[in-house]
């Protein structure tokens, strides 16, 4: 009992995170037995390749639609408004060994996750009738939460990997219109730039 | 003036002390004076919030009192706001202010006092203001941050043409910032170093999604902004009501009018208030709202629609009884009974509203969809109408809707439902017309007729009776029935008069009849035909009124004339009439249309009065005439189009334009230069008859290239310009030689077959093997020029002696027996003393020159001789033409002979006697076979004879046994 209190709720959360959720998970011990609720896939690392090619695949043309339906100033002034600045994004390094790249593409995915979230939420009331936009995002949200799953199950199948700490980025639910079209532009284009180079080194 | 500046002076200083007084006396505390004074502020309505206490003030007093509150910016003598706040104060009470800010709060300083002063009856004596408080500073920038620049205000909302001040906040002087509205500059107002302001007038509303504004540093790498929501204005609601159905829901409706264009977390909300009941509903509908009607009977309501927005609220009243806003259901189970074939009664019933109310109905009765009747009924429960003049066999319908009787709200809506009356016999007869046409001794009579109208028919018409009576035999009748919906049928008759019935029937009766008269001869032809113009409305017609009795005229045409059935229309006109217009849809510009115009006796017998014949509009000929040339010489040639019909083409047609275009471009006598449309210069020639058919076109030039075309013309224009046809004439001399030529070609052809023909015979006339000497003409020519006492040889002078055959064979040892068994030679001997006298017995031999298998033996002289020879060598001794035979041949095969190979000699034992006796000649002397000269068989006398060498060479062939003339 006390193993699935330890090692299986705070993967169920993880797997289960919603929009909008700010806080990190605890941290559970290391020596966390690992398990998961369904086999992997056998061919997992194919699977995290290709999501992750469809993520950089369709990422550009996410930034496109989104910055073009900000309005002005965000088309004509992308370097301003929407560098990839984001300070607290979970780093990645593509020499690094499969296990430590499997890592922390768990977290950019965990990050990039919760914010989309924000933003499609944001989205939706800002611009409501941008359905365009509000589909792509929908569906890079389901191809990350897939992609997290699969990280996951390799991982823990892998490297018994049961648990690993992310952070989120900030929630932007307090932050005036302005705002938070700008961190929005400033994620997806930090999330152009982050997963080509991901999906490159996988 | 010194008393005067005294008093001045005093004045002054009374007054200056006065003021001291005064200005200690207020100087004092007031006992009502306010404090605890404390200000927030509320960034997002940039509001000031003020809160304070009356000092000294007993629980349980209460005084109005004024409060004097005066805001600055920036610093405190920078006053921009200065109010009077009046209210009433009780003890302890705190009190509450609020003061929006136009200029956003974090961008400047405020300073915010007051003072109060008591302004009630009960306390006259304190009338005076309090000191005013200390400054109460408000600083936001303070809390705002490190970051470089800062925009306020945040994601204001503003109603559209509201203004709206923007202002940005630095932390560094030295920044150059600029500030845009939709992609354009804005110019700001600095409040100070750091701080610019700039004032929006009149905002529009751009979109729902806010305005996004900004401001960037110069050569910075940031921007800062905002987004500005403008909204349209809230409108008042517009014909808001209420009613009832059911007595039990109110459905209140009204117009929202536009949308304000907010985002959805912001819409407008509309709330419905009743104040008798006190009962409020927050509706969920942006135009409608139901309210359910209280169980207590409450007849009278007074609703309250309150629109609702962020920025603005609006409402509206109504105050209505319950009763007189009664809006009917629809009524229902709308029956028809006794349908008759004019009358129908019609039931139908209302939805119950209580048996206090009586309801109006409103009837309409609908036929071929028009209104063609109203009523009105008074109703309780059930309703009921008789409808009366109505058409049989007619489909009608009628609607009926009910309304409040007594306080009419709001008609029901329509409830609808269709019948039809019952059938009758048809009212009219049929429109029954003919056409008679003679085929081989038989009068074929197309009956036509027009469909009766639905007031006719009264009902659907089954068939058509047609009663054919003999008016010589009344007896005779002949009965048809023809099937609806045909409208014509074909009768043959013989060529007498025949009184035809014709009638419509349908399921109840039958019609009155229509009668024609056929007779057996139509007439028709020896009425002239006239030309009518037509216009857009038709053609106007007009005839001769007849004497004696007349029951009508009937005007006859074909709405299709090009068509074989053309579809016979015709229209009946009363007697009185000669003149009409007939117009037709079918019309058509550029179609003949002919009319006929008949009389009706009173006999009911049709006769042709007139026929015209016109178009509604003429076209241009569209169609050139296919045109035949002939007749082409040096100087002319003949055009002619017979087959061109005028009678179909688009116009009447008034002759032609015949166009010859020639490189001389010179144009003759009767014909005129014309300039075709791509500007060529031709020759036209006009045939004014459109019945010339055919024109010759002279005056040309051998050998010159033309061009013509023939085109007809009308009133309205010509044919079109189509293709020219070209034609080059010939040139002035090959016809004559062609007429010397073909026939001499002729002559020599004709001749050379006579003379293949009669080759036989012009050979023995003009060039024969053996010539006939008597025939020569050089004899005479001889004997009548030089030696008249010259003679022919005759033949029977000449006796032959002996033939001796020498065969002689060399080397080859070949049988001179063989070319026999190939060939058989033979050889005749005539006796020398038997006269010829024509044919008969002669010597001949063969003829080789027409023997083919001689010929291949290559041997003239080469007789065979066969073994029993000497009988018939005996035949030789008298014969002369042997001797001639002989010699021919040998004559002529002599040099091919080799010497001593085979020889045959003859031996003349007698001279041929010259003898002066012309008449002793043979008449009929034998035909010579080959190779006959005349000097061969002449005698001529030595010194007329000059020996040749071809004849001394021959000599050595042939051995002369005796002495005496010899001849080759």
């Amino acid at each position: 009992m006390k193993v699935l209190a330890a090692g299986v709720v705070p993967l169920l959360l993880v797997l289960h995170w919603k929009h909008g959720a700010g806080s990190p998970l605890p941290i559970t011990p290391v020596n966390a037995t690992c398990a998961t609720r369904h086999p992997c896939h056998s061919n997992l690392m194919n699977q995290i390749r290709n999501q992750l090619a469809q993520l950089n695949g369709s990422a550009n043309a996410l930034f496109i639609l989104y910055y073009t339906a900000q309005g002005e100033p965000f088309p004509n002034n992308l370097d301003k408004l929407c560098g990839p600045n984001v300070t607290d994004f979970p780093p990645f390094h593509a020499n690094s060994t499969e296990k430590t790249r499997l890592v922390e593409l768990y977290r950019i995915i965990a990050y990039l996750g919760a914010s989309l979230g924000n933003i499609t939420r944001d989205q939706k009331v800002l611009n409501p009738n941008a359905l365009s936009l509000h589909s792509k995002l929908n569906a890079t949200a389901d191809i990350m939460r897939g992609l997290l799953s699969n990280v996951l199950c390799r991982l823990c199948s892998k490297y018994h990997v049961a648990h690993v700490d992310v952070a989120y980025g900030p929630d932007t639910s307090g932050k005036d219109v302005f705002q938070k079209k700008k961190l929005g532009c400033q994620l997806l284009g930090k999330y152009k730039q982050v997963i080509a180079v991901v999906a490159q080194a996988f | 003036m010194a008393v005067f500046s005294v008093f001045q002076t005093t004045f002054f200083l009374a007054l200056l002390s006065l003021r001291t007084l005064q200005s200690e006396v207020l100087s004092e505390p007031l006992p009502w004076a306010p404090e605890s004074l404390k200000v927030s502020i509320n960034s997002t309505h940039q509001c000031l919030h003020l809160q304070w206490s009356v000092h000294n003030l007993a629980y349980h007093q209460e005084l109005k009192m004024v409060f004097q509150i005066e805001i600055s910016r920036i610093k405190t003598s920078n006053v921009i706001w200065v109010e009077n706040y009046s209210t009433t104060v009780k003890g302890n009470q705190l009190l509450h202010w609020s003061w929006e800010s136009q200029l956003p709060l974090e961008c400047a300083k405020h300073f915010i006092r007051m003072r109060s002063a008591v302004d009630d009856a009960t306390t006259p004596e304190q009338r005076f203001w309090s000191n005013w408080s200390s400054w109460e500073e408000v600083d936001v920038q303070n809390s705002l941050g490190h970051e470089p620049l800062f925009v306020f205000p945040k994601d204001k909302l503003v109603e559209e043409g509201s203004n709206v001040t923007i202002c940005y906040v630095s932390r560094s002087q030295q920044n150059n910032i600029s500030c845009y509205l939709e992609g354009v500059r804005m110019q700001g107002q600095q409040l100070d170093p750091n701080v610019s302001m700039f004032n929006l007038h009149n905002v529009a509303f751009i979109r729902e999604t806010g305005t996004n504004i900004y401001c960037k540093v110069d050569r910075g790498d940031d921007i800062k902004g905002i987004v500005l929501f403008v909204s349209k204005i809230l409108e008042e609601p517009k014909d808001f009501s209420c009613e009832t159905r059911d007595f039990q829901t109110l459905s209140c409706t009204w117009d929202p009018g536009r949308d304000t264009g907010l985002l959805k977390q912001l819409p407008q909300s509309y709330t419905l208030f009743e104040s008798f009941s006190g009962k409020k509903t927050l509706c969920k509908h942006k135009g409608w709202c139901n309210w359910q009607v209280a169980p207590e009977s409450q007849e009278m309501y007074n609703f309250t629609l309150t629109a609702e927005n962020y920025l603005r609220k609006r409402s509206v009243h109504i105050l209505f009884n319950l009763t007189h806003r009664v809006h009917p259901m629809a009524p229902f189970n709308v029956l028809f009974k006794d349908v008759s074939v004019t009358n129908a009664t019609m039931t139908w019933k209302v939805h119950s509203t209580g048996n206090y109310y009586t309801l109006l109905c409103q009837v309409e009765l609908y036929g071929e969809g028009k209104v063609i009747q109203k009523h009105n009924v008074s109703v309780k429960v059930n309703g009921e109408l008789v409808l009366s003049g109505l058409e049989p066999d007619t489909e009608y319908s009628a609607q009926v809707r009910c309304a409040n009787a007594n306080h009419f709200w709001k008609w029901s809506e329509w409830t609808r439902q269709n019948f039809t009356t019952v059938e009758a016999a048809p009212s009219e007869a049929p429109d029954v017309w003919r056409n008679v046409k003679s085929v081989q001794g038989y009068c074929v009579v197309t009956l036509f007729w027009k469909p009766l109208s639905r007031l006719q028919a009264n009902g659907e018409i089954l068939f058509y009776n047609i009663v054919v009576e003999d008016l010589d035999r009344p007896s005779g009748l002949q009965l048809l029935s023809v099937p609806a919906p045909a409208n014509r049928t074909e009768l043959t008759l013989d060529q007498r008069a025949y009184q035809i019935h014709v009638t419509a029937n349908n399921s109840v009766g039958t019609s009155p009849a229509s009668v024609l008269v056929v007779s057996g001869d139509p007439g028709d032809e020896e009425v002239e035909e006239e030309r009518v113009k037509g216009t857009e409305d038709g053609f106007s017609l007009s005839w001769k009124p007849q004497p004696g009795n007349i029951t009508g005229y009937i005007v006859e045409w074909c709405d299709r004339p090009r068509d074989p059935l053309c579809d016979l229309q015709w229209k009946h006109l009363g007697p009185n009439t000669t003149s009409t217009v007939i117009s037709s849809d079918a019309f058509r510009p550029g179609v003949r249309y002919n009319f006929r115009i008949y009389g009706i006796s009173t006999e009911m017998v049709p006769y042709l009065l007139e026929k015209k014949t016109g178009y509604s509009q003429e076209l241009a000929p569209s169609d050139n005439p296919r045109v035949v040339m002939s007749n082409l010489t040096s100087h002319s040639f003949t055009l002619s189009w017979k087959d061109y019909s005028t009678e179909s083409q688009p116009s009447f047609i008034r002759g032609y334009h015949v166009y010859l275009k020639s490189k001389a471009g010179q144009c003759h006598p009767g014909s005129e230069k014309a300039v075709l449309s791509d500007d060529s210069v031709c020759c036209k020639y006009k045939i004014d008859d459109p019945k010339q058919k055919m024109f010759v076109v002279g005056n040309l030039q051998p050998e010159s290239f033309y061009e013509f075309l023939v085109t007809p013309y009308s009133a309205v224009g010509e044919g079109p310009h189509g293709a020219f046809t070209k034609v080059t004439t010939p040139d002035e001399y090959s016809p004559m030689l062609i007429r010397i030529i073909l026939p001499m070609i002729f002559c020599i052809l004709l001749i050379m077959i006579l003379c293949y023909l009669k080759s036989q015979w012009m050979k023995e006339k003009c060039y024969p093997d053996i010539p006939d000497p008597y025939k020569s003409s050089v004899l005479s020519l001889i004997k009548s020029k030089e030696n008249p006492r010259l003679t022919i040889m005759n033949i029977k002078d000449c006796v032959p002696d002996t033939i001796e055959v020498v065969n002689k064979h060399e080397g080859t040892g070949k049988s001179p027996t063989e070319p026999e068994a190939a060939k058989p030679t033979y050889l005749y001997l005539l006796p020398a003393e038997e006269s010829y006298s024509g044919p008969g017995p002669c010597i001949c031999f063969e003829n080789f020159t027409y023997n083919q298998a001689a010929s291949d033996s290559a041997s003239c002289g080469h007789v065979p001789v066969p073994t029993k020879a000497p009988s018939q060598l005996g035949l030789l001794t008298s014969s002369e033409n042997l001797l001639t035979a002989l010699e021919k041949n040998c004559m002529n095969s002599l040099e091919e002979i080799p010497a001593g190979e085979s020889s045959l000699n003859y031996v003349s034992q007698v001279a041929s006697p010259v003898s002066g006796d012309k008449s002793s000649l043979p008449t009929n002397p034998p035909q010579p076979e080959l190779c006959s000269e005349y000097k061969m068989q002449m005698a001529i006398p030595l010194g007329l004879a000059a020996p040749s060498s071809s004849g001394s060479s021959s000599l050595s062939s042939i051995t002369l046994l005796d002495e005496g003339e010899h001849y080759h």
